[in-house]
């Protein structure tokens, strides 16, 4: 077997195919990096800016009062930009990196313009990048998922499409046969010739890739970042597989490679190509032409008014203990509204995608982008987490206030409002500060399913392929 | 005796496994996509006609007219022709605000409510990019073997003995291969017309058969070239496999690799001063209204204390129900203004004597208004182009050194759904938007008390001038397209030049 594996290998290594692919992934790989050097120091600057700029905003709320805090809250979320941008790029364009902490709202002023009725903040997740607008052709950027889905596939055809039927032609296979080898050897030695005939030229590139971006030190790549990198590396090295088992299959079955070819390409344009778009179009062809909006009034059709629920106390100036926790009620129930609205919103729109997301996994190419994404830290999975991550902190500097209050015994307990809260000062560092993280295993849970999907279309077209090659006449 | 080769090509082809596969995948391809496709347009065509239907409600429920904005808008409809390409015309907004205090620009549209904006993540498609990818394909597949094959098995130097010109023998191959690849081409165009016109929704007229017409034009320009490339790679190499291999390397790269690679590497920034400079200096427009108004109402006796010397908002009049701001800072668009006013449902007597002063002090702000935003056009316009236009223009630019740039060029030109295609649009919305501030003026509604006050009779939104939009016409569609028609057939002509040499000096 090793022997048709190297002979694959040295037939494959003096070949024009294998310069032209050296060279054309190079190129790919080197404009990858020095745009990922160009804009990674960009982005982490902007980045760290806003974090900056939002934890000031919540250090001077914590340094007015426990009352500031629990009126204004902290300052806007910002995504943290993965280091791994280069791998997959991930609709950056589209996903909004910010979830904007909502002023409080005023809801009554006196003649001279003071406020007199003012809410408590809430979280609002901005709508897919308004931002970006941009009137400029469109086009996928060069990213590792672009190169692995597309070109690598491709040229695993490339290497592939005359493995049997081209030596059928010449009328080698006919005297590797005559030979006592079993044929599943035969296949088994031509996959892997074939397969690490393409990791050279691929591994090369990755590593010119890789010393570029890593000697580079404005860019720098944690031992996770390594530990990610060698995950898409191997899903690089599997997807490819799947194309060379296909090429196999389809050599096996046709005489004339020409034909073989033909048909391969076919197949991968429109695996590759056409299926995502198309069944992308279908899956959102499903959704319904009906907004949001116009679900939620269906769904809260009796929304009781709070402005009537709470209308005696919301009036009265007074600072009594019920009038204030009406007020408090009526704040926090406020803020809770427009944040569980903002937050259905979110929910009904990714429930779209990720319908979608589902549809298109067929494809292989599809399946491959969101296992990439996922472990570079990219993309709609990766910004549902960030929506976690927010969310989760939210929670937690809303319980931080309760139990600082609750803490002071000269305070009335009732949050939301100036005479009910405790008056102590806090110490800015006590309070909670808001850390965008992901980690490894639990995108690793979340590719799993997709991962074993890459992983059954691999192992049916190669058992397709041994059975097609067991089965043909030389 | 060219009819003989011809005749003899055309068996040789039609007769091929390849020749039926090539059929099939685009037909297969084509029919299904036209499918989709179909659904997704009468989708937005839906999504269209409600949000038209219901901001005609909307802004005939405004009782004044000084608070009409956000209710007076206009809707762009899909185009049909999006089928064939797409275009930006899913990309780009398809509701705009029409309002005296700022030019609407492509910049200032939103998606209808219904649009859910992440299904963005999803690449799109249309039947133009299944004809870019596969067409192409096709074409290389059944060029690559036309020289170098019969060289291989020693037909050509048969053909030669005859006395027949070289010239002859090329323009056979390329009369018949394209004869053959014009069958799915033109099978896979009928059935998605048929498709389209059994469509009740989508209405095509005329012009759009001519449009229709140019696409296919330019799709014949764009087989032929990639045919041609294929030739040329068979006249130049001894061996068909190395000729097919050659043949997948350049499809790769002009199809797949070069637009993607292009734009990522060369990175189109506009100057970054351009917009601060422009922002400031629109920024520095208003704010020089702001204080021409301040001032007025700072002077003057009966109107300074109603408005809190100009810094509340409208008037404080007896009867007046709530007042209102609108207020718009969008610096990456170049979007600023704000407006001020109230809503008054029946004026007390008490403060009747200060409408008169009120009226008269709107008809001054409204003129202002109006005057600022012309001079701040002035600046903002051109710096739009250069913020936006130009460098989309450049990316545009740099596609078209590949033939699939030029041919998304061309055919985008043709169905009007390029950048020229949806900035008629805006241009007609700009034009609307003239004719509303005009009615104002002639009306004088500016001045008049329905501007705030609702109890003399309500504004009058059937008088409006109406907005109506029609695409250009097919001769501009033409005169867009045409440059790049042009190049293709100019690369189509010199490309047969070459192989005609290569082929005419080559040795059998």
């Amino acid at each position: 077997m090793w022997h048709i594996t190297k002979r694959e290998i040295y037939d494959n290594l003096n070949s024009l195919r294998f310069a032209l692919t050296t060279i054309l992934l190079l190129a790919l790989m080197v404009t990858n990096a020095v745009k990922h050097l160009r804009e990674q120091p960009k982005r982490v600057q902007t980045y760290r800016d806003a974090v900056t700029e939002s934890s000031d905003r919540l250090t001077a709320h914590a340094d007015g009062s426990l009352f500031k805090l629990s009126q204004y809250g902290p300052g806007n979320f910002y995504k943290k930009p993965s280091p791994l941008h280069f791998c997959a790029n991930g609709g950056e364009l589209i996903l909004p990196d910010t979830i904007e902490v909502d002023e409080p709202p005023v809801f009554a002023t006196d003649g001279e313009g003071n406020v007199t009725l003012q809410g408590v903040w809430s979280l609002s997740y901005p709508d897919a990048n308004l931002q970006n607008k941009s009137v400029g052709p469109s086009v996928s950027q060069v990213d590792w998922a672009f190169i692995i889905g597309y070109i690598l596939s491709l040229i695993a055809l490339w290497f592939t499409f005359d493995a049997f039927s081209g030596e059928r032609e010449h009328g080698t296979l006919r005297l590797m046969l005559a030979n006592s080898i079993p044929r599943h050897t035969v296949l088994i030695g031509k996959f892997l010739g074939a397969l690490l005939s393409i990791s050279i030229p691929f591994a090369l590139a990755v590593l010119v890739n890789l010393l570029l971006i890593s000697t580079a030190s404005t860019v720098h790549l944690t031992t996770d970042a390594w530990g990610r990198l060698g995950i898409i590396f191997a899903l690089a090295l599997l997807y490819t597989s799947l194309f060379v088992a296909l090429g196999l299959l389809v050599s096996a079955r046709v005489q004339q490679s020409a034909v073989s070819l033909m048909i391969l390409l076919l197949t991968w344009v429109t695996l590759v190509v056409f299926m995502p778009s198309t069944l992308a179009s279908i899956a959102s062809s499903f959704s319904p032409a009906t907004s949001f909006d116009e679900v939620w009034q269906q769904q809260n059709p009796s929304r009781e008014d709070l402005w009537d629920k709470y209308d005696e106390w919301l009036w009265s100036g007074a600072l009594d203990d019920k009038t204030l926790r009406g007020k408090s009620a009526f704040f926090t129930e406020n803020a809770e509204r427009w944040e569980r609205k903002h937050e259905e919103r979110l929910k009904y729109r990714s429930s779209q995608v990720d319908r979608a997301r589902a549809i298109t996994s067929i494809s292989p190419a599809t399946l491959l982008q969101h296992l990439i994404e996922g472990f570079a830290g990219t993309g709609f999975e990766r910004h549902l987490q960030f929506v976690e991550n927010t969310q989760r902190y939210a929670r937690q500097l809303r319980e931080f206030v309760a139990d600082t209050d609750r803490a002071d015994p000269e305070s009335l307990h009732i949050l939301g409002v100036r005479e009910g809260i405790s008056k102590k000062p806090i110490s800015p560092e006590s309070v909670p500060k808001f850390e965008d993280t992901f980690d490894l295993s639990r995108d690793f849970n979340t590719a799993a399913m997709e991962l074993l999907l890459l992983t059954l279309f691999v192992l049916v077209l190669l058992s397709g392929a041994y059975l097609a090659f067991v089965r043909v006449e030389v | 005796m060219l009819m003989t080769l011809i005749r003899r090509e055309l068996l040789d082809n039609l007769m091929t496994f390849r020749f039926a596969a090539a059929v099939f995948i685009t037909l297969l391809l084509v029919v299904a996509n036209t499918i989709v496709l179909l659904k997704d347009y009468e989708q937005r065509l839906t999504a269209y006609n409600t949000a038209t239907q219901e901001s005609h409600e909307k802004i005939r429920a405004e009782k004044i007219y000084s608070d009409y904005l956000g209710k007076l808008v206009v809707h762009r409809p899909p185009n049909p022709l999006s089928i064939f390409n797409l275009g930006l015309d899913k990309q780009v907004g398809n509701k705009i605000e029409v309002y005296h205090a700022f030019v609407p620009t492509i910049w200032d549209a939103e998606k209808h409510g219904a649009d859910n904006p992440f299904l963005n993540l999803f690449t799109s498609i249309d039947i133009v990019l299944v004809f870019q990818g596969v067409l192409s394909l096709l074409a290389l597949i059944f060029a690559y073997d036309a020289l170098a094959g019969e060289r291989e098995r020693g037909t050509l130097r048969l053909v030669l003995t005859h006395p027949i010109q070289r010239g002859y023998i090329l323009f056979a191959k390329y009369i018949s291969a394209m004869l053959c690849l014009l069958v799915p081409l033109s099978i896979s165009l009928l059935l998605s017309i048929i498709l389209l016109t059994t469509a009740t929704t989508v209405a095509l007229d005329t012009d759009d058969f001519l449009r229709i017409g140019g696409i296919v034009l330019t799709s014949l320009l764009y087989v032929s070239l990639f045919y041609l490339i294929g030739m040329c790679i068979s006249a130049m190499t001894r061996r068909t496999s190395t000729a097919l291999m050659l043949c997948m390397f350049v499809w790769g790269v002009l199809v797949l690799v070069y637009p993607n690679l292009i734009l990522t590497a060369v990175d189109i920034v506009p100057q970054p001063n351009t917009q601060i400079s422009a922002y400031n200096q629109i920024k520095q427009m208003w704010e020089e209204w702001d204080r021409k108004n301040k001032r007025l109402l700072r002077n003057d006796a009966v109107l300074g204390p109603l408005s809190q010397n100009g810094e509340g908002w409208g008037f404080r009049l007896k009867g007046g129900e709530y007042s209102f701001l609108r207020d718009e800072d969008k610096p990456s668009i170049l979007l600023y203004f704000h407006q001020t006013g109230f809503y008054a449902g029946k004026i007390k007597a008490e403060s009747e004597p200060h409408v008169p002063r009120v009226q008269d002090y709107y008809r001054f702000y409204n003129r202002e208004t109006v005057n600022t935003v012309e001079r701040a056009w002035l600046v903002r316009k051109p710096a739009l182009e250069a913020i936006y236009v130009q460098p989309a223009n450049l990316g545009q630019m740099l596609l078209k050194f590949s033939p699939t740039g030029l041919y998304d060029a061309a055919t985008e030109a043709w169905a009007g759904t390029d950048l020229e295609g949806i900035q008629d649009f805006f241009g007609t919305v700009q034009r609307y938007r003239r004719a509303v501030v005009d009615y104002f003026y002639d009306k004088k509604i500016f001045e008049s008390r329905q501007w705030f006050a609702a109890d003399e009779g309500t504004a009058d939104w059937e008088a409006l001038p109406q907005f109506a939009f029609h695409r250009s016409d097919t001769s501009i569609n033409a005169k867009r397209a045409l440059p790049d028609m042009l190049l293709l057939l100019i690369m189509n002509v010199i490309l047969f030049i070459v192989i005609m040499l290569i082929f005419i000096k080559s040795e059998v």
